[in-house]
């Protein structure tokens, strides 16, 4: 799916707000639902991930880890992408690199919802997708919940 | 520059260039700038080595990572005009060491000197003349 052009907006991520509000609510202010977004580094509070191994159980292809506290940590880019949950609440799936308190580079899927950003504001360069939308759903193939392209919902 | 937590623009003019041995890589980035009229601008690619790398940590410490080569993996950043007309780069990337390990965070200007070359191409980023806040 595509778009003839695409809005670019600088946005900095405020310190104190978890990830997930930093980057959704000044975004939904100027009416941005749909975007990818470049987390260009910056220093967290606290940072939580997962990693994402095989499902031992098979039912799906992989089965998140549960949260790995990285504490006081510098994020050194992420990417996170912005859309619809199936329950139709805005969602980030939010990809990093990053150095964990002890010092060690890691990275995973980032729990934006409890990730808490620095004491300076963090730089993000985000393109807007304008013409469709990121909606979760499920995907049969790797029977998880995926964000997928879809025309805009024509009520919105 | 604006301080505003939402900054709409645009993409303008893009610029590549190759910052040679023994130049910083953060000063020889706002010297790049400087030197193409670029104002406010985005890293959209880099690669390149360096003699040592100096990563900033929390609460203004420093992590040294001896080379040479200590050779850059990725890095992302941008260039922002400060007040007073001057230019700041704020880099962050992941390297690698002679060894194989890897280090990440912020570069610290003026400590990490250009080894072989390094390679860049800049986006130049035009704010829109009244931006939304």
């Amino acid at each position: 799916m595509h778009a003839a052009s695409g809005r670019h907006i600088r946005l900095s991520l405020m310190p104190g707000r978890s990830l997930y509000d930093a980057l959704v609510q000044p975004l939904a202010e100027i009416g941005v639902r749909n975007a990818s977004t470049t987390i260009l580094g910056g220093f967290f509070d606290d940072l939580i991930y997962c990693v994402a191994p095989p499902d031992p159980s098979g039912q799906a292809l992989v089965a998140y880890s549960k949260p790995i506290r990285a504490g006081r940590s510098f994020m050194i880019f992420g990417n996170a992408t912005l859309g619809k949950s199936m329950r139709g609440e805005p969602l980030v799936h939010c990809h990093a690199a990053l150095r964990t308190e002890e010092g060690l580079v890691r990275g995973g899927h980032i729990l934006t919802d409890v990730s808490i950003v620095g004491r300076n504001p963090i730089p993000v360069l985000v393109t807007s997708l304008e013409g469709f939308e990121l909606r979760q759903a499920y995907d049969p193939e790797t029977n998880m919940p995926l964000l997928q392209p879809y025309k805009e919902s024509p009520h919105e | 520059m604006s301080n505003a937590v939402v900054e709409k623009g645009s993409m303008g003019r893009v610029a590549y260039a190759r910052i040679a041995p023994n130049e910083d890589l953060v000063q020889g980035i706002e010297k790049m700038c400087l030197s193409e009229g670029f104002t406010n601008a985005f890293v959209r690619g880099a690669l390149g080595s360096l003699v040592d790398a100096c990563l900033g940590t929390l609460d203004g410490k420093y992590l040294q990572i001896k080379g040479p080569a200590v050779e850059i993996v990725s890095l992302a950043g941008e260039v922002r005009a400060n007040a007073d007309g001057s230019l700041r780069a704020s880099l962050s990337g992941v390297v690698a060491g002679p060894d194989g390990n890897v280090y990440g965070g912020p570069f610290v200007a003026g400590s990490n000197p250009i080894c072989m070359t390094f390679e860049v191409t800049l986006e130049e980023w035009l704010p829109e003349a009244k931006a939304a806040s």
